[in-house]
């Protein structure tokens, strides 16, 4: 089974390692992205940016940061799949879904108690919602609506009134005084789906329901360990993904680090791509020149310079990672144990072939 | 690897040594003089100050928590953006990596992660895992758990709580056990505002007092060392010394440690109803021999609270410093983040600044009163030095006072108070007696067969200069920091309490947490080689 090209050509993964450190060491300013790897893989990926003055991005940065944002200027209430079964008699829910991972088990028959559930917005996914034994009630229908939907339940709650709106004022009076007699509700949204003034707007709502009840809330983030990997760059940096080494120590900057920017205008002359959870190929087209670690079948609109196959985390080899189940880092066994590598070992060889050691100057 | 440390000054109450002498070293212990002596290598320490390392008992440095603070903060680290010197936070070490080069820096080497939810178990080991230099603990976070509160709330009896005590230490690989605000987490989640130490948990039908007691009985018969570290009710408020005086009562002759203790210790008196109240508590605490406190000293700056206490991080979360905060309703007690700015102009944290220092001062004993800011709650780490100063110094106690508001020093007895340390009183309170009440008897002193971690001061009138960077620093024997400056980068381990526990209750887990979690238990486990370590513990005996 072939597992490192060169160009396309299938190569020994030796000659990959050494490929690929070539391209690092040349590199005046490289760029770590993708970083859909387990914790050992960003770990490793981060620790290698340091070294060779990297920057470090990840595939869902724009989403995370977005959220992230949120905290970073304002304030959020915040609860976990398992305290929200266990004591959510409402759910307040704005934007699209994709129904799975942990909000799926709030929402189905086996839940632990049945609940109303206001659906803000649903787009088309308020078809499928669930009701059996839960009460779903949709307001609204476009994503555009929800900014204004979303002010003026928070108007209303607060006790302020409020113009015109495309809702009909019955109804948010209704949702309103059904939000503020829930005993404890929570607020989910896809963090992919929302934008961040959007979310800041129903995060100062559920803080303006705490005056009187309680309320928390939930967001759905993406998968590829978006998580994990933003919490090992806070240990690790201080400082979330998009943060350059270049000046020998972490600098932060979400749009002078976006990977996106830097391919755009060319600041970057070598990219190193990760996707290990799929075989996801870089969404640019022309680009650096590119070493990808990523399951084999990635399907590249151009052949990266160096492409190594590594395993899936928790599937050919045993992995840390954020499990949307508990919303913490859980260790999980190999479901089936292979001989590819994993992005922590790719790394690590490419690492130890390189030709310096300290960080680069500029 | 035979190494002196040749004439220095060797302070060492746990041997009651204090005199000019030789420290011996041998593949990472300490040894007596030997017979034959031809040493590998020899550090020339006249004129200076040795001792053994300096033990932290209670520094938020790892986990879910601070590592959130982390990232709701990026003004708060140094590379956020280039700034002129003294960015706030800039010199706290806000990555795991500084963390462990700024403590190994001031001659720091162990230190205890105090609040730990156990289901972010995996979490802070990894943090700590990257976490340089120093060795590292501990403690799990219980009683706002759904689990001990239905044990309870069903009277089931003392063995299932011993039982299910030491199944979290070891599937959590703690040292101990800390209760934070005891029920009054779940509380909050049934929107209850104002939780004290007679309270009932709505639904579960428990008071705090009832949680706090089962807790540091299970604690005590397993024999874990560590007595139950104690979170009170009501930190911060006004009055709340009553809290505090009723909680140290509650002890009854069984070992006890109440947590930064600076914030329970404020009266209702002056006309604006906040005052020092920390001669009653020392006066309280000298009584009760069976209890130990730490301080939680106050430096002003900005900083960060980071708290398990989520109902009064809650309550606090409007006067955010500045305006930014997160609350979690976690599985258990959750967190809350504030960030906080502590002012000398401001009346009331110039009353706690003085708290502090009136308990550290008003405790008889230094081997009961823990030397900690709380970090980052009270103050970073880093603002130790200062504070070693301060104790050492009645001048320049007088010289801050000086500088801080009449009416608040008119609201403590602090003004008043001639002692000073002496520098084999800041020996017992950081070295000695730490070690004690972990039950580690290889650290904290320099005797025969004690791990290697030795810290060497230049002795000087500067305490503050003296103590911010030790001249040299061996950890396990190697020396690991010279003139302040780390020369090498070891990995330490997390240290973990070894239990003989019943496994009888596993079972009963596994259906737990299918049933409440819909998840196996082993999903929270904090396996070895998930640490990419070479063996990341070491295992602490319990007593016998």
């Amino acid at each position: 089974m072939e597992r490192a090209w060169i160009a396309g050509e299938p190569v020994a993964l030796d000659a990959a390692v050494a490929e690929a450190a070539k391209l690092v060491a040349a590199s005046n300013q490289p760029l770590i992205t993708g970083l859909g790897t387990d914790i050992a893989g960003a770990r490793a990926a981060i620790s290698l940016a340091q070294r060779i003055g990297a920057v470090i991005d990840h595939m869902h940065a724009e989403s995370l940061l977005g959220d992230l944002d949120i905290a970073r200027s304002s304030g959020l209430m915040l609860t976990t799949p398992a305290e929200a079964d266990a004591h959510a008699d409402t759910l307040l829910l704005a934007g699209p879904l994709s129904q799975s991972g942990p909000f799926q088990q709030l929402v189905s028959g086996s839940a632990r108690m049945a609940r109303r559930i206001f659906w803000l917005c649903p787009e088309n996914d308020g078809a499928t919602a669930a009701a059996g034994r839960h009460s779903v009630r949709l307001v609204g229908r476009e994503s555009r609506d929800l900014p204004v939907l979303l002010a003026a339940l928070r108007a209303r709650i607060a006790g302020r009134s409020i113009g015109k709106t495309a809702i009909a004022a019955r109804t948010l009076e209704q949702v309103s005084r059904d939000l503020k007699a829930s005993r404890f509700g929570v607020a989910i949204w896809s963090v992919a789906h929302v934008e961040a003034l959007t979310i800041e707007m129903l995060c100062g709502l559920v803080d303006d329901l705490n005056a009187t009840t309680r309320f928390s809330t939930l967001p759905l983030f993406p998968a590829d360990n978006a998580l994990g990997a933003l919490q090992v760059c806070g240990w690790m940096t201080g400082l979330p993904m998009r943060t350059g080494f270049g000046r020998g120590y972490p600098h932060h900057d979400p749009w002078l680090f976006d990977s996106r920017r830097l391919i755009g205008c060319g600041e970057t002359d070598c990219v190193i791509w990760i996707s290990a959870y799929r075989a996801e190929a870089p969404p640019w087209r022309e680009a650096a020149p590119t070493i990808a670690l990523t399951a084999a079948e990635a399907g590249f609109q151009v052949p990266p310079r160096v492409h190594i196959a590594v395993g899936t985390p928790a599937v050919d080899h045993g992995a840390v990672h954020y499990a949307p189940s508990t919303g913490t880092l859980v260790a999980v066994a190999a479901s089936q144990p292979s001989e590819l590598i994993s992005v922590a070992d790719a790394i690590s060889r490419i690492a130890s072939v390189l030709p310096y050691d300290g960080a680069r100057r500029c | 690897m035979l190494t002196r440390l040749a004439g220095g000054r060797v302070i060492d109450p746990a041997n009651g040594r204090d005199d000019v002498g030789d420290v011996w070293m041998r593949d990472g212990r300490i040894i007596d003089t030997p017979s034959e002596a031809r040493p590998d290598a020899t550090y020339d320490t006249t004129g200076k100050i040795v001792m053994a390392g300096a033990i932290d008992i209670h520094s938020h440095i790892a986990g879910w928590n601070v590592n959130t603070a982390r990232l709701l903060l990026p003004e708060y680290h140094r590379a956020a953006m280039p700034r002129p010197a003294a960015t706030p936070l800039s010199y706290a070490g806000w990555s795991t990596f500084e963390t462990g080069c700024c403590y190994a820096a001031m001659g720091f080497t162990t230190v205890v992660e105090p609040a730990v939810s156990p289901h972010y178990a995996l979490h802070a080991h990894l943090e700590l895992a990257d976490t340089p230099i120093i060795d590292k603990a501990t403690l799990a976070v219980l009683g706002n758990d759904d689990y001990l509160l239905s044990l309870l709330h069903a009277n089931e009896s003392e063995s299932a709580i011993e039982d299910y005590v030491a199944w979290i230490l070891e599937m959590s690989r703690s040292i101990g056990i800390k209760v934070v605000n005891a029920g009054g987490a779940a509380a909050f989640k049934e929107n209850v505002r104002a939780f004290s130490l007679d309270d009932v948990v709505p639904h579960y039908g428990v008071s705090s007092r009832q949680i706090v007691k089962a807790l540091q009985r299970a604690v005590n018969t397993l024999g874990v060392p560590h007595p139950l570290h104690v979170h009170c009710n009501n930190l911060g408020l006004a009055g709340n010394v009553e809290t505090a005086l009723d909680t140290i009562a509650a002890a009854e002759g069984l070992p006890l440690h109440l947590a930064h203790l600076q914030f329970y210790g404020y009266g209702s008196e002056g006309e604006r109803g906040f005052s020092s109240a920390a001669a009653r508590l020392a006066e309280a605490v000298n009584a009760a021999a069976e209890v130990t406190i730490d301080v939680g000293q106050v430096m002003f700056g900005p900083t960060v609270t980071i708290s398990a206490d989520v109902l009064r991080q809650f309550n606090a979360r409007h006067r955010a410093r500045p305006k930014k905060w997160l609350i979690l309703d976690g599985d258990a007690n959750g967190a809350g983040i504030v960030p906080y700015d502590y002012r000398r102009s401001d009346f009331y944290n110039a009353v706690q600044w003085a708290v502090g220092l009136e308990l550290f001062l008003l405790i008889d004993k230094p081997e009961r009163v823990f030397f900690t800011t709380d970090h980052p709650n009270g103050a970073p780490f880093t603002s130790y030095p200062e504070i070693f100063a301060l104790l050492m110094s009645r001048d320049l106690r007088a010289r801050w006072i000086a500088d801080l508001p009449n009416a608040a020093m008119a609201m403590t007895t602090l003004p008043s108070i001639t002692r000073e340390y002496t520098l084999t009183e800041i020996a017992a309170m950081t070295r000695a007696a730490p070690a004690r009440l972990f039950g580690l008897t290889d650290r904290g002193h320099l005797g025969a067969g004690a791990v290697a971690d030795v810290a060497v001061y230049a002795d000087g009138a500067d305490r503050a200069k003296m103590f911010r960077s030790a001249a040299l620093v061996f950890k396990g024997g190697e020396l690991v920091v010279r003139d302040g400056e780390i020369t090498h980068r070891t990995w330490g381990r997390a240290l973990t309490v070894a239990l003989r526990r019943d496994r009888a209750i596993d079972r009963r887990m596994k259906e737990y947490y299918e049933e409440r979690y819909g998840v196996p238990e082993e999903l929270f486990k904090v396996p070895a080689h998930a640490l990419g370590r070479p063996e990341p513990f070491e295992f602490v005996p319990c007593r016998t």
